[in-house]
């Protein structure tokens, strides 16, 4: 059993606690969902339970963490591992090798057991993931759902009393979040482990009826047991949807024709045949690996098409200079960390324009008026990687709105967002499709999509198989057997009170 | 479109060899070129090397960085033959003596050179850099050294990666490569070093998160579930390189009596 009393932490060189006088009690078998928005501290408890805050970090805490008589910031962090072991949501960032069985070993072997052991909990915790046919991979080789598995069988072998998952889907698509909530479903009926799980997309967890903790600013809000998301009715949506959306543009923005394209002599996209006009704020959707970013960089102009040809503006993009083109085009990815250059917040906002020669007092005031709206005025001369992560992704669309492009691509910049970030994000989006432009949007959100794209292009193995307006496409998503792409609203409501 | 120089997948003679006879042939092959008394005998080892390839069923001539290899030997096997005027001269051309000297040091750059890398790739095609790791740590090298080389070489491509990134998401917000004050270009370095950084810091903070809970480090030793183990052709391997060694051992020292 877990127990934690009047626990509170705060990092060195930060002012505020991130954790805040918790206290609950979690029993052995227990299936806990922490929940709350990004920087509520859901993840520092994670690692306050296992132990890491303790051994990694710097900071001051008051109250205790047991777990059953052992106090876990006085323990040795290889004991704490013996009982509880934490997945965490870049499966990425935690291998230790470069091969599966390796890897699945590689805490085992750590702790002395004999091979034949070894092996047998290898099988064990393979067909636990139901992973057994990935044994001899590459991890490399593996796609992003894969890895996970592995990186759960991993923790699993050791046969940890409490398992936690920090955001495991995060950087996953639908299908492959469904399948890792299976996973862990699975692992509850087959084993005894005391699963607790940190999650923004509670409704996919809803089902497993689990018992859910709601975080904000690092303190236990409340215990409650119905995950429902309040679904978002179908007439309200359509009634704010009309408010942004009176304007199409006569010509296309971005004309692709004849599109063929991929990298290493691997082709991604086949016959691609799209035009964005004026005011499409398009949802782009479908798993990894479908072909989704490979457009993205090929209307950029990063890599050269195989065969096709893509118009920006009625220009080729093979007839117009980079740079030029660059001006009329904003790019964010998904990682914050990868494209914050400058020193401040001022200077990474203004970074672009200054770049591109446009800089004068015009842009002075926008970029004034942006940071305002953002709430990161205040931050002003602080340097971008003292901000938090929510912040970090709001300057870096603020910094490419500070040059009025008229197209905007935007790669996954929703992950790790959670829905309040998510919509301040769009409605930043929004002024540039009222304004004429077209925003293409990468993304695993159908709720954000549907509550805010007037367009859906929904990739299948490099090709568009589904290109309407929103409503109609989820319908066509609905019939195509797509469930995993489905906003909430179009699911059975899924209350779990019992 | 180039491969990569990485391990490349297959079944073949020298796939299957243990990362440790491979290695020691390799050292072999280096030394030997260099110390090889006569030119044949270079020649034929070259022979044999570039006879190996089609065994081990390689897509050498597709790896990027072969052709400048063998521009750079050809280079050098020309600037020997033009500029070596001692020895006999077989005849002249443009007013340039061409002696015998001369194209046999040419010939002896360009098969060392392309001998040395040639023997290289064989090596890095057909071992997997991990087992390469186990077996060096199962040999007797620490471990914690041991899988330091395997971490290196797990993050080389994700690092590679992300450098690909942040120098994309700079070109799309204006940044401009192609300056030539050196201010501007301190100022490039570390506009991309800095997200570089960053994100390996953090890569390094979740890594010993990961290794630590997974008791790395707990005890001197560990136990293996996969050990590399020496086959029969290892061992034939290993008798034939030990014939090799002595044979050159002694072909050098007749040769300094």
């Amino acid at each position: 059993m877990i127990s934690v009393s009047d626990f509170s932490y705060r990092f060195n060189g930060n002012e505020d606690y991130t954790l805040r006088n918790i206290n609950i009690k979690i029993d052995n078998g227990d299936f806990l969902v922490i929940t709350g928005p990004s920087g509520c501290g859901k993840s520092s408890f994670a690692l306050a339970i296992s132990g890491y805050l303790f051994n990694q970090f710097e900071g001051e805490f008051e109250g205790q963490i047991n777990i059953d008589d052992m106090n876990i910031s006085k323990a040795n962090i290889y004991d704490i591992a013996d009982k509880v072991g934490l997945v965490q949501q870049n499966p990425e960032a935690q291998f230790c090798t470069l091969t599966v069985i390796d890897e699945i070993a590689f805490g085992l072997e750590n702790r002395c057991i004999p091979p034949d052991e070894i092996k047998r909990r290898v099988d064990w915790s393979l067909e636990i993931v139901g992973a057994s046919h990935l044994i001899d991979r590459e991890i490399a080789s593996l796609s992003g759902g894969e890895k996970q598995k592995i990186a759960i069988a991993a923790m699993m072998a050791s046969k940890p009393e409490v398992i936690i998952f920090d955001e495991p889907t995060s950087n996953l698509d639908p299908t492959a979040t469904r399948e890792i909530f299976e996973v862990i479903s699975e692992l509850r009926r087959k084993s005894n482990t005391t699963v607790i799980v940190i999650e923004h997309k509670t409704t996919f967890l809803a089902s497993f009826q689990p018992r859910v903790v709601y975080m904000e600013k690092g303190s236990i809000l409340q215990s409650y047991a119905d995950t429902t998301i309040e679904p978002l009715q179908r007439d309200y949506i359509q009634q704010n949807r009309t408010s942004y959306y009176h304007y199409k543009s006569q010509d296309p923005i971005i004309k692709i024709n004849n599109l063929h394209a991929g990298y290493d002599g691997k082709k991604v996209l086949h016959d691609i045949n799209l035009n964005f006009f004026g005011g499409d704020f398009v949802s782009i959707m479908g798993d990894n690996g479908s072909g989704k970013s490979t457009l993205i960089r090929n209307i950029m102009g990063f890599v050269e098409p195989i065969q096709g040809i893509i118009e920006i503006n009625n220009k080729p993009i093979k007839d117009s200079p980079f740079h030029e083109r660059a001006l009329t085009i904003g790019l964010v990815f998904q990682n914050p960390e990868h494209q914050l250059f400058a020193n401040s917040v001022w200077d990474e906002a203004v970074f672009a324009p200054k770049n591109f020669d446009i800089f004068n007092d015009k842009v002075t005031e926008m970029t004034e008026d942006l940071l305002q709206k953002a709430g990161l005025k205040k931050y002003k001369n602080r340097h971008p990687y003292r901000l938090s992560y929510g912040e970090k992704r709001r300057l870096n669309l603020i910094s490419v709105l500070t040059y009025t492009p008229n197209c905007l691509l935007l790669d996954e910049v929703l992950i790790g967002q959670d829905n309040k970030n998510a919509s301040f994000l769009i409605e930043l989006l929004l002024s540039t499709v009222k304004d004429g432009g077209v925003v293409l949007m990468v993304n695993h959100n159908p709720d954000i999509s549907y509550q805010f794209a007037n367009r859906l292009l929904f990739f299948e193995k490099g090709k568009v198989t589904i290109d309407a307006p929103i409503q109609e496409a989820f319908e066509l998503l609905e019939r195509n057997g797509n469930s995993n792409y489905l906003p909430t609203y179009y699911r059975p409501t899924q209350s779990i009170i019992q | 479109m180039k491969h990569r120089i990485i391990y490349q997948d297959g079944h073949s003679i020298l796939h299957s060899l243990h990362p440790l006879v491979k290695l020691s042939w390799l050292i072999f092959c280096t030394v030997f070129v260099f110390v090889a008394p006569y030119l044949w005998m270079v020649l034929i080892f070259l022979l044999v090397i570039v006879f190996l390839i089609p065994i081990a069923n390689l897509p050498i001539t597709n790896i990027r960085g072969l052709r400048l290899v063998i521009t750079t030997a050809l280079l050098l096997a020309i600037i020997q033959i033009i500029f070596t005027d001692q020895g006999e001269v077989l005849f002249t051309f443009w007013k340039i003596d061409i002696t015998k000297l001369g194209i046999e040091n040419g010939v002896y750059i360009a098969a060392r050179l392309i001998s040395v890398v040639l023997a290289s790739y064989l090596f890095v095609l057909t071992t997997r850099p991990n087992d390469l790791a186990y077996a060096l740590i199962q040999t007797g090298i620490p471990y914690r050294y041991g899988f330091a080389l395997v971490t290196a070489i797990r993050l080389v491509p994700v690092f590679e990666q992300e450098a690909i990134i942040v120098y994309e998401a700079q070109l799309a917000r204006g940044v401009q490569y192609n300056r030539k004050n050196l201010n501007k270009i301190i100022l490039l370095a570390k506009q991309f070093l800095l997200p570089m950084l960053v994100s390996a810091l953090s890569k390094v903070d979740a890594l010993a998160v990961s290794m630590e809970g997974r008791c790395f480090g707990k005890y001197p030793k560990r136990t293996f579930l996969r050990e590399v183990r020496y086959k029969k052709v290892d061992l034939v391997g290993l008798g034939i390189l030990i014939i090799f060694v002595l044979m050159t051992m002694a072909t050098l020292l007749e040769g300094n009596s």
